[in-house]
């Protein structure tokens, strides 16, 4: 009965959702403008809703307060770096856009095979998300595991709930596009708000009064919780703000955000939310506070459980209506953003290996192209989850420190006077075998830095000497590979 | 200030907050409505950045 009335609501929520999203593209011809950026014409608001909606996903609303959880303060490092890849974005998301308005540029990848007149470079970041991409879906499926268990009441198989969620939005995303995914952060954004603000307020206000109540059960059982570690101890001070730097610098490195910078509509727009989105961070503090009130209401989840930590308070202590109601909102925080990283995956894939390859004829074969790659990505992170879900706090950690060696080649990209090709790439590569060492290792931070942070200082390092080396001929080299050049 | 160093000096302020000045504000005491020291540290800074961010944004334009 329980298990029926939960997850009732959340296929209700979801359907719900998909309806509402599938409104917001009737009557708009697909083609690859408009499937991939929306047409270019996305208002502030839309995207606004869009660029939190990919931003707020499974981790913000359950692995946040997992980390809160599991370890404490540490994890005040997330509603840092947001802010500050906003602060970045002020500047370098509009730069971005006017370029790609005026090259036409679709995918984030397109922006290296462009800007530094290179085919191959443009490929090496399309594989390179696609693999980060991966990742970070299985991430989400995580998510909609942890949920829909929980809203199932042990009653349903979580691998049967898996697939029919998933498969639902891959079809979601493969119909509407990017637009369909933007109209639906609307229903998304407004459940997610009233979900983090009954476990981040209603729940620390059941148990201890208050969340500073919380706070202050919390402090008495883990004196040190509540404060950051020295600068050598693991997850320490030095490990927090050398995190912050690195992930702030990669915020906007995935291929789903590069497009929803093109798809904004003028550079205003774009500056206009860098102002406004820190305010979308408060939200953080209330998780957090969900995730203490759990650390002192069902003390002992270990590792990965920690990420269930608030949903089993709702489910232990709450009517069956409420359970549903709060996975229904997490459900969405998984499948809205789930649904924009297939996209991005696909169209990277689509665009820059199938396309500019000549391997599809017109832009007719590409959008169905890219339609058939988010069925393939899908199936992709499906089996990754269905496979090597145990190790995939690790492999996300990799996605991320990855995706950020895409920085350097951003931020010059916007220059006038850019270094070739063969620097940026080899300062990418030199940065994924870093990382690849470290991750061999199992080492996630040297001397409390985050390693990740060491791949990007290699990176770095590799593409000022690569691009100090005077070369004869390599020029010519690069016209030649490149689809066109470009003159900044 | 040219608006150009304008936008740059307000940017520069919130970014070192919230890095550099994490690893002073790293204390429990005072507690701010509850709040440990540095967690009110932290969201006090996210709450000023979109300020911040606003001048910066109006040097630009005006």
């Amino acid at each position: 009965m329980n298990a029926a009335v939960a997850l009732g609501i959340v296929a209700l929520v979801v359907v719900g959702t998909v309806l509402f999203g599938l409104r917001g593209v009737r009557g708009v011809v697909m083609d690859p403008q408009e499937y991939i950026v929306g047409g270019r014409r996305m208002g502030a608001l839309l995207l606004w809703l869009l660029l939190a909606g990919e931003i707020y996903t499974t981790f913000t609303f359950l692995g946040a307060a997992g980390w809160a959880y599991g370890k404490g303060a540490p994890a005040y490092y997330i509603l840092c770096y947001g802010t500050i890849a906003y602060v970045i974005s002020f500047f370098l998301a509009p730069a971005i856009h006017r370029i790609a308005r005026e090259r036409g540029m679709l995918t984030g990848p397109d922006f290296f095979t462009d800007r530094y007149g290179s085919r191959p470079l443009g490929a090496l970041v399309a594989l390179l998300g696609f693999l980060m991409l991966v990742p970070y879906v299985t991430l989400q499926l995580t998510g909609l595991q942890i949920l829909l268990q929980i809203a199932g009441f042990g009653t349903i198989n979580p691998l049967a709930a898996v697939a029919i969620g998933f498969f639902v939005v891959a079809i979601f995303t493969f119909v509407t596009g990017l637009r369909g995914a933007a109209f639906a952060s609307i229903i998304k954004d407004a459940l997610v708000l009233l979900g983090v603000m009954f476990a981040g307020l209603v729940l620390p206000a059941h148990f201890f009064g208050s969340p500073a109540g919380a706070l202050d059960a919390v402090l008495r059982d883990h004196p040190n919780w509540l404060t950051i570690a020295g600068p050598s101890a693991p997850n320490g001070i030095t490990w927090v703000v050398t995190t912050t730097i690195l992930t702030a610098c990669g915020f906007f490195m995935w291929p789903q955000s590069m497009a929803a910078i093109y798809s904004a509509r003028n550079e205003d727009t774009l500056r206009r939310n860098a102002i406004f989105l820190p305010f979308y961070q408060v939200m953080l503090l209330l998780v957090f506070f969900a995730g203490f009130t759990a650390l002192e209401v069902i003390p002992g989840l270990q590792g990965a459980a920690a990420d269930q930590s608030f949903m089993l308070v709702v489910q232990k202590y709450y009517p069956a209506w409420v359970v549903g109601g709060v996975a229904a909102a997490g459900t969405l925080a998984a499948l809205i953003p789930a649904s924009a990283q297939l996209l991005a995956a696909a169209s990277i894939v689509g665009k820059n290996v199938f396309a500019d390859y000549g391997l599809v004829r017109d832009a007719a074969a590409e959008t169905r192209t890219t339609r058939i790659l988010v069925l393939v990505v899908a199936l992709l992170a499906f089996a990754f989850w269905a496979l090597a879900r145990t190790t995939l706090v690790g492999l996300l950690l990799i996605g991320y420190n990855g995706i950020t060696q895409l920085f350097p080649g951003v931020v010059l990209g916007v220059m006038s006077r850019r270094p070739p090709a063969i620097a940026v790439g080899s300062g990418i590569v030199a940065g994924l075998i870093v990382l690849v060492y470290f991750a061999a290792m199992q080492q996630g931070q040297v001397a409390g830095i985050n390693t990740g942070l060491v791949a990007l200082a290699v990176n770095a390092a590799v593409l000022g000497v690569v691009a100090a080396v005077p070369r004869r001929g390599s020029v010519g080299a690069m016209r030649d590979e490149g689809p066109s050049t470009s003159s900044g | 200030m040219p608006p150009r160093v304008t936008a740059v000096v307000c940017a520069a302020i919130p970014v070192l907050a919230l890095t550099l000045g994490v690893v002073l504000a790293n204390w429990l005491e005072p507690r701010i409505l509850g709040l440990p020291f540095v967690l009110a540290w932290i969201v006090a800074w996210v709450l000023l950045t979109p300020a911040f961010m606003w001048v910066a944004y109006r040097s630009r334009t005006s």
